[in-house]
């Protein structure tokens, strides 16, 4: 991905190292828009997520040195941003949205014929479940990494995918024969 | 006929066998709405993935930039005292080894004794500077832009002194003992403009 994000990523890196502050804004701007669409997708405001953007970079700016080109620039900055991300929902303890919604209204959305853009779908579900369905479908996280770096067992992963796909297809309207 | 859950729809796109994958599969083979369910779930991830950017609403990299340098500043004020610690020994045990080995100082002995005594006292003042602006803990206080960027200047410049430090300790005796009390002279009258800076700045603003 940083191929087309970030011209001569190497002599860029290699500058950054020393600490040159041009190369580190080069970075920031290279993998600002992904990093903070990631950050937004599993926080719950823009505020978190543009907390969380300074977060990453920050840590970039400080590990640079000690980033080793064993995998690419983006995955290295898109683990540290997902890090930082999932240690921000924890810190938030946000009450599971999905969760409140259901016990407010019951079974009124099984009944109904709701339908949401998937947008409004995927931002209803709660911290939690969203960042596993976009670690693990649209960033290409394993359920294994997913678990590491939440803390929790791969087999929590998978549950909170099923539970959340299971919702979304409920939310957009495409269950199994309509 | 019980149709496959989502857990197992979702198990059938992971790679490796699960156990139960088999029968799984001979299922979704032989069932069309469990495949037109595996099709919506596959076009969900597509959706997912053409979803459009978002961008940030505002510009991070200012506030993020200043915190790195201020935190790269902290560091080297820090190694810069460990270093002054560590070259206050090495002078005092300059000052110490030529009266074993050699009885009454010397003319020479004793200018150079004088020189290590004010680079002493230099070192000590600095020291005492930055523990006094450690104690104020300049990073939890907020400056104005102008004084930000004067107080970064100073640490920049504190921070170039260091390492001259560092490489005139690895000259001869004389040339270096002249040179390190003129660096460390200078890195006091930068420390305590530095000092100024902030706690004139905090007890204006009654901070």
């Amino acid at each position: 991905m940083e191929s087309f994000l970030l011209a001569n990523a190497e002599s860029v890196v290699a500058r950054a190292r020393t600490g040159d502050p041009e190369a580190l804004g080069a970075l920031y701007r290279a993998f600002e828009v992904p990093v903070y669409n990631l950050a937004r997708r599993i926080c719950r405001t823009t505020e978190d997520a543009e907390d969380v953007l300074q977060e990453t970079f920050f840590e970039v700016c400080r590990s640079i040195g000690r980033y080793r080109e064993e995998g690419s620039l983006w995955g290295w900055v898109r683990t540290i941003a997902a890090s930082k991300a999932l240690m921000r929902i924890r810190r938030n303890k946000y009450r599971d949205t999905d969760e409140l919604n259901d016990q407010v209204t019951g079974k009124r959305h099984e009944d109904s014929h709701l339908r949401m853009d998937l947008e409004a779908a995927l931002e209803r579900l709660s911290e939690t479940s969203r960042a596993v369905v976009w670690l693990h479908d649209v960033e290409g996280y394993t359920h294994e990494e997913i678990g590491s770096m939440m803390g929790k067992t791969p087999s929590f992963s998978k549950s909170q995918l099923a539970r959340a796909h299971a919702r979304l297809r409920q939310w957009l309207g495409e269950e199994m024969g309509s | 006929m019980s149709h496959l859950s989502m857990d197992t729809l979702l198990s059938l796109r992971e790679p490796g066998v699960e156990p139960g994958t088999a029968t799984a599969r001979e299922h979704l083979s032989q069932c069309p709405q469990c495949q037109a369910e595996v099709d919506r779930l596959h076009q969900r991830v597509a959706r997912l993935k053409a979803l459009p950017p978002l961008r940030p609403g505002r510009d991070r990299w200012p506030q993020t930039v200043a915190r790195y340098r201020a935190e790269r500043s902290r560091r080297r004020i820090r190694m810069g005292g460990m270093m002054s610690l560590a070259a206050a020994a090495s002078v005092a045990l300059a000052m110490t080894i030529p009266s074993w080995n050699r009885g009454p100082a010397a003319p020479s002995d004793a200018a150079s004794a004088l020189t290590s005594t004010e680079i002493s006292r230099a070192m000590e003042r600095s020291q005492a500077l930055e523990d006094a602006l450690s104690a104020f803990n300049p990073d939890a206080r907020v400056l104005d832009g102008r004084t930000a960027g004067m107080a970064q200047e100073l640490e920049d410049r504190i921070a170039r002194v260091d390492r001259d430090l560092e490489a005139t300790e690895l000259l001869q005796q004389q040339a270096r003992d002249l040179d390190l009390l003129k660096l460390w002279r200078e890195r006091v009258g930068l420390l305590d403009a530095l000092v100024d800076i902030h706690v004139t700045r905090a007890s204006n603003a009654g901070l």
